[in-house]
């Protein structure tokens, strides 16, 4: 078994890695020109979202942290469903 | 042994997952179309939301910790990683032929066949 010590050195590089990738999703979710444009980058962003909340449930050895990881996971393709019909029906 | 082989494995895979977001999120502002910028979400989900995802669950197996902590945290991270995989290729083209077929977003193209075929013209 490797120690939880080890892991302990790597997760906040991991976490830093993934947030700059969401501050710069945010930045384009708030400069995009088009709707399909800013809920495509919406799908990054929760895509995102998923691993960071994976990445603090383990960092504080807590599983009540990972209760939204699926729903949150599953609503990425509902977002992009409704919005597809919302541009059609329109 | 093999807990040290599966935690840099694991390990491996989360980190090259976050540079993929990096690169992916960088490509949503170079790049010029919004049938471009598809590719630049598929390289943030696959790359950046499905490999870092095994990677933990792999990560959760090889530690030392409580075991009902363990095994909750690799099952939920698998399960939302293949909802990932599943998930975000098809909602990435529904959004798609819905933006061409609303006219939300127009390709930078020169000739367009699929217009053609649907009665309008293709330059």
């Amino acid at each position: 078994m490797v120690e939880y010590g080890l892991l302990e050195l790597f997760l906040p590089f991991m976490a830093g890695l993934f947030t700059t990738a969401m501050i710069i999703y945010s930045a384009r979710i708030l400069t995009s020109k088009t709707l399909p444009d800013a809920v495509l980058a919406v799908d990054a962003l929760s895509v995102d979202l998923v691993v960071i909340l994976a990445i603090i449930a383990l960092y504080y050895r807590s599983p009540l942290l990972l209760i939204g990881v699926i729903p949150l996971a599953a609503w990425i393709f509902l977002l992009d469903l409704i919005i597809a019909r919302y541009l059609l029906k329109r | 042994m093999i807990d040290l082989i599966l935690f840099y494995i694991g390990l491996g895979l989360t980190i090259i997952g976050g540079v993929l977001d990096i690169i992916a999120s960088i490509g949503f502002f170079r790049l010029k179309d919004f049938y471009m910028r598809l590719h630049a979400a598929t390289v943030g989900a696959i790359g950046g939301g499905f490999y870092p995802l095994i990677g933990l669950a792999i990560i959760a197996l090889s530690l030392d910790v409580d075991i009902y902590f363990k095994a909750y945290m690799s099952g939920v991270c698998l399960i939302a990683a293949v909802l990932i995989a599943l998930g975000t290729p098809a909602g990435s083209h529904i959004l798609a032929r819905a933006a061409y077929h609303s006219g939300e977003a127009k390709p930078i193209i020169t000739v367009d066949r699929l217009r053609e075929d649907k009665g309008g013209d293709g330059e």
